[in-house]
């Protein structure tokens, strides 16, 4: 019963142009979090080596 | 707005995400500011090989960036300059930037990297004489050193001349294995090297979006420290206690020390690395046998040209720089069958490379008899050695060195 509730409250928006606007710019924003959480971070690490001297 | 909500959408996410980045940046910057001093002495690998923490460490009047490499993480002792300082007994500490193998191409990038920030600032360049005395730079202490964000800072510098960067990328290219895994720095690499102009243009061309990398790197560096941070309770506070440093006091104590770890030898050898030099007493080598090869190899080596990139960059940038040596153990030296006369061959160079760019240079050549200076070949820096090193910092700083 919720789904088809909160699909009607996100039809309801879509329908209205601002809404949509809003909506996909929601959208366009959590996959561009998804996209930085999973790839956006850097790496510092450096190869381990044993320092002998020069 | 009906026909293009995607566009709308998307420029609005853009705008959104620009506004998010500009805002991290901001508030990572002014934490940085505010904690730098409390992780100095943490040597974190995000001063290493990062650039936030040292920018904002230039912006702090009172704490002194030291770049160097082994001759400073080699003993821990409480002579050393960051723990030395550490209650910024005369208003500054120490903020170290060094690693073992870090040399001076090394240094050079990491320099590079933080641009006109370095305008008018006083830091100190330290190496010790083994980088041109000994072995060629071996590929896994450059690569071990090896930070991405400073090389694409340094090839795609708009603060350096292009000469410059073309001899820097040079040497880079002698170790490709750093190189491997990003093709496009391998490629801004080879196009500025290569003598053509297409090949010129080619590497113009790759310009922004190194700008755009360097860009991502930088805020992955803001990311790392704030994650430092927010995962570590740091107390942004740190504990200042002026002092009058009682220099004979710190000297003597320092030599008593010194000596307590080098019983097992006349050369001043610390202790336990006296098995690798044993050999010189049980079979001597006949004095001054190898003046040839030693003084060839400092002649030829390549780490001279890395120094000469690393002052242009420096001169460039317009740093008030200290070039930090340190002294050879003349005996040990003279056991391994390098003459004294040969040793100055190294010297001689030094000041003549240094001389040119008009640096500070203390190399402590008068204190190579003294065989408490230093803990083996390599000019490590003893508990004792550490002393003459601080009081030279402590002038530096205090603009009293002559």
């Amino acid at each position: 019963m919720w789904i088809k509730r909160l699909t009607n409250f996100f039809t309801t928006i879509y329908t209205n142009p601002t809404g949509r606007v809003v909506l996909l710019t929601l959208y366009y924003l959590a996959i561009i979090a998804g996209l930085i959480i999973m790839y956006g971070r850097g790496n510092f690490t450096t190869p381990k080596f044993v320092y002998q001297g020069f | 707005m009906r026909a293009t909500p995607r566009l709308l959408s998307g420029m609005i996410s853009l705008l959104i995400l620009i506004a998010a980045l500009t805002g991290l940046d901001y508030y990572a910057r002014s934490l940085e500011q505010r904690y730098v001093s409390a992780l100095a002495p943490l040597d974190l690998n995000q001063t290493i090989n990062g650039i936030a923490l040292q920018r904002a460490a230039l912006y702090q009047s009172d704490l002194l960036p030291v770049y160097g490499s082994s001759e400073i993480t080699m003993i821990d002792t409480q002579y050393d300059a960051e723990k030395f300082f550490s209650a910024y007994p005369t208003g500054f500490a120490v903020f170290n930037v060094a690693n073992f193998g870090a040399a001076s191409l090394t240094m050079a990038q990491d320099l590079a990297a933080l641009g006109p920030d370095l305008r008018g600032k006083k830091i100190v360049v330290s190496f010790s004489p083994a980088t041109f005395t000994m072995s060629k730079l071996p590929p896994d202490y450059y690569a071990g050193n090896f930070s991405p964000l400073h090389a694409y800072e340094m090839i795609f510098s708009p603060y350096l001349s292009i000469t410059l960067k073309i001899d820097a990328a040079r040497r880079m290219l002698d170790f490709p294995d750093t190189l491997q895994s990003d093709g496009f720095l391998r490629f801004a690499i080879l196009e500025m090297t290569r003598p053509s102009k297409a090949n010129r243009m080619l590497y113009y061309l790759s310009w922004p979006l190194g700008e755009f990398q360097i860009m991502t790197m930088q805020l992955q560096d803001h990311a790392e420290v704030l994650s430092y941070l927010w995962s570590h309770s740091v107390s942004s506070g740190v504990k200042k206690t002026p002092q009058t440093i009682d220099w004979s006091s710190a000297f003597s104590s320092a030599l008593t020390a010194q000596k307590q770890h080098t019983l097992s030898n006349s050369l001043g050898v610390e202790d336990e690395d006296w098995w690798w030099y044993q050999h010189v007493v049980t079979k001597p080598i006949p004095a001054g046998s190898e003046d040839k090869g030693f003084i060839y190899r400092v002649e030829q080596h390549p780490e001279w040209i890395d120094l000469d990139i690393l002052l242009r960059v420096l001169q460039e940038l317009g740093a008030q720089p200290l070039i930090l040596s340190r002294p050879m153990n003349v005996q040990l030296w003279e056991a391994l069958g390098v003459s004294e006369q040969a040793q100055d061959t190294y010297y001689v160079k030094l000041n003549s490379i240094v001389n040119r760019y008009h640096m500070p240079l203390v190399d402590y050549q008068q204190y190579g008899t003294d065989i408490y200076f230093s803990i083996d070949q390599g000019a490590h820096t003893s508990r004792y050695g550490w002393v003459y090193v601080d009081q030279t910092l402590d002038e530096f700083f205090h603009d009293h060195l002559h």
